[in-house]
């Protein structure tokens, strides 16, 4: 524990150097604006903002992306909230009680609620990510390829159980992405695979181009040609200020919200989408009066804003813990450390402790930020919401390709990006879920590697992989779970998705 | 004997082919076009895989899943009623940036971004010449201050300097 404290400190110097501070504040501002317009998700932000960060050092590069990150997440509830516009996905939720609210005239507490969920939820989040990462990052010190072998395949599983639609869908989309993951040149073969002739793609399909065009062109696909420039309402500081009773109700559901959130988040997938609707659905079931959620229920915002923000801060652990990515945010995050020349994995805490320690403080900061800038200064950020659709897009479209042509200053980046976006479009027509495409990608290679790795180990034998026990707990729970998903395939039965009512709501 | 719920008639399901029973189908063709290019890789053995061996298992398991998603898929949404409002215009939208990638290296950043953001604001949004001008000169300028000059992302500058 001492230790762990005297770490925190470490952390805290590098948190405090001035320019670390205004990097982490300056994500924070970014990230909310960024969360605030519809088509630019914090994965899209960040992706844009990747190009802009090669020059600074590691740990200011990833204290601004993070700052992003859960910036995007603060800022999706102020448009839930207002406009019932959902900023990124994860907002959904909060779309119906906030907006419910501020029809009701209590659009401040509302975002209020909001801010100080989020804020305690991001600082739950720090405290389980400072605590865990170090334990997860000195027992994954056993791990060889058979045990990642089995981690990967075992987060696959974990995906499609835990996705938000279809489950074969969700496979589907994670097996595509693999496949994507395999164009390039074979690093155990040096064959060039799926490149077509072109020198470029020796390299892979960059995450960045990938995501972009997923994520971003696909969104301003469906929503152009939307004429409406919607009214906003502009809550005064006074009304910002909760009732007591607002007060007590919002306690349990933002700490059963921040616990549930940053276990969820843990968890491969889209966990901060599936923790605001599992979050909202537990709260609801709790409520001694449910009748109240869906007309302006406070208990509506608190929990899934909690919820989301604590996934946001949980999908940090297995990226900087064992270097997997659980979510195309922490995908693109790994891409912006490994250009540094910095390998997230087991190695990072001990290698990199500034870094590690760094980011952790920073992200205590910046949750600090984040409640003292957003609420006083909701009123000016909104703004931002009344200029029309009929320039923004454009703009947005104009970021993209700029952002996506100056990660390699390579027009390929942008041709991948258009056609990503054109295939995002239409699988988004036809409900399936864009979020293991992007995982694939970046899952393919490292699964190959380790599978080839581990059986040049053995000589061949697949033994190897029921011999070592943590290769094998992790394949039995794997098993487990594609069993439990296949359940209600076989059996027609509701499984946990239509429990929470999360698969009508992504289709 | 027979269960007095089958003697009513089901709600008439609609003819024709549904959303999903078609995106399986694209997935398997898929799948088999990949195989199919991925006949040039040595696949290897089971114990000594090649390059060509989990690019073959994942094809065979994207045509299984995509197989899957068409046969369950009689109970999805009819294909017929996807709406496509906004198609011409993504279509339009994909198409613009297509030109704007062929022109960026040639004509340089700035100019490419003026012409595009001109093209969706006055010409496709319909919007006033002086907020089309205004807005997209500010964008394609400032941005490049920003990104260019002050960050030191190199960005393409056209034959005439900018």
């Amino acid at each position: 524990m001492l230790e762990t404290f005297n770490d925190l400190m470490l952390g805290f110097s590098v948190a405090f150097q001035p320019e670390v501070l205004m990097y982490a504040f300056a994500g924070c501002i970014i990230g909310t604006l960024v969360g605030m317009m519809p088509g630019l998700g914090p994965l899209a932000g960040i992706s844009l903002l990747l190009p802009a960060t090669f020059g600074l050092n590691p740990i200011i590069a990833i204290v601004l992306l993070a700052g992003v990150y859960y910036g995007a997440m603060y800022g999706g509830s102020t448009t839930s909230i207002l406009m019932r516009i959902p900023g990124e996905a994860a907002s959904v939720m909060t779309c119906i009680d906030g907006y419910a609210m501020t029809q009701n005239g209590r659009a401040g507490p509302a975002l209020a609620i909001a801010a100080i969920g989020s804020f305690f939820a991001g600082t739950v989040g720090v405290i389980g990510l400072m605590l865990l990462a170090p334990t997860l990052a000195t027992f994954a010190l056993r791990f060889g390829p058979p045990e990642y072998t089995a981690l990967l395949l075992m987060g696959l599983f974990v995906l499609a159980y835990m996705s938000g639609g279809s489950m074969l869908k969700t496979l589907a989309m994670a097996v595509f992405g693999l496949l994507l993951g395999m164009i390039g040149i074979d690093i155990m073969s040096g064959y060039t695979r799926f490149s077509f002739g072109i020198v470029e793609l020796g390299d892979g399909v960059g995450i960045v181009s990938v995501a972009v065009g997923l994520f971003g062109i696909s969104e301003i696909l469906l929503t152009a040609g939307n004429q409406d420039t919607p009214q906003v309402q502009k809550p005064t500081l006074r009304q910002l200020i909760p009732s007591k009773e607002e007060f007590r109700l919002s306690v349990g559901p933002i700490m059963r919200g921040s616990l549930l959130g940053f276990m969820i988040g843990i968890i491969p997938g889209s966990a901060h989408i599936i923790s605001s609707f599992v979050s909202y659905g537990l709260e609801r079931r709790m409520s001694k009066h449910p009748e109240r959620f869906g007309n302006g229920a406070i208990e509506g915002v608190a929990g899934p804003e909690s919820a989301n923000n604590a996934a946001a801060t949980g999908a940090f652990v297995p990226m900087l813990a064992l270097g997997i990515p659980t979510s195309p945010v922490t995908a693109v995050m790994i891409a912006a450390i490994m250009i540094h020349g910095i390998s997230p994995g087991p190695m990072l805490i001990q290698e990199q402790p500034e870094l590690f320690w760094g980011f952790v403080a920073s992200m205590y900061v910046g949750n600090l930020v984040l409640l003292i800038l957003n609420l006083p200064m909701v009123g000016l950020f909104v703004n931002l919401l009344r200029i029309p659709y009929a320039y923004m897009y454009p703009c947005i479209l104009a970021f993209c390709i700029l952002g996506v042509y100056s990660v390699s200053n390579s027009l390929i980046d942008v041709w991948i990006m258009l056609v990503m976006g054109g295939v995002g479009y239409m699988l988004r027509k036809f409900g399936y879920d864009l979020a293991p495409v992007a995982l694939g990608l970046v899952l393919g290679p490292m699964l190959e590697l380790s599978l080839r790795q581990s059986l040049a180990l053995s000589g061949g034998d697949y033994a190897i992989f029921i011999e070592r026990p943590i290769a094998l707990t992790m394949f039995g729970l794997g098993a487990l779970l594609l069993l439990l998903a296949l359940k209600p395939l076989i059996f027609k039965s509701k499984d946990w998705r239509s429990k929470v009512g999360l698969e009508d709501a992504v289709d | 004997m027979t269960d007095p719920a089958e003697n009513q008639s089901p709600p008439a399901a609609k003819p024709g082919l549904k959303s999903d029973q078609l995106s399986g189908l694209v997935l398997v063709v898929l799948a088999i076009y990949i195989g199919w290019l991925n006949r040039k890789f040595p696949v290897g053995t089971l114990a000594d895989p090649g390059p060509g061996y989990v690019p073959l298992l994942l094809a065979i398991g994207l045509g299984l899943i995509g197989l899957l998603v068409a046969v369950m898929g009689g109970r999805a949404k009819p294909l017929a009623a996807i709406p496509w409002p906004e198609a011409t215009r993504a279509f339009i939208i994909l198409a613009a940036c297509t030109v704007a990638g062929l022109v960026l290296e040639d004509i340089g950043y700035r100019l490419t971004i003026f012409a595009f953001l001109v093209f969706f604001i006055g010409a496709i949004e319909r919007r006033g010449p002086l907020p089309t001008v205004l807005v997209s000169g500010g964008f394609s300028l400032a941005s490049y201050f920003v990104i260019g000059d002050l960050l030191h992302v190199p960005l393409p500058v056209g034959p005439w300097g900018f």
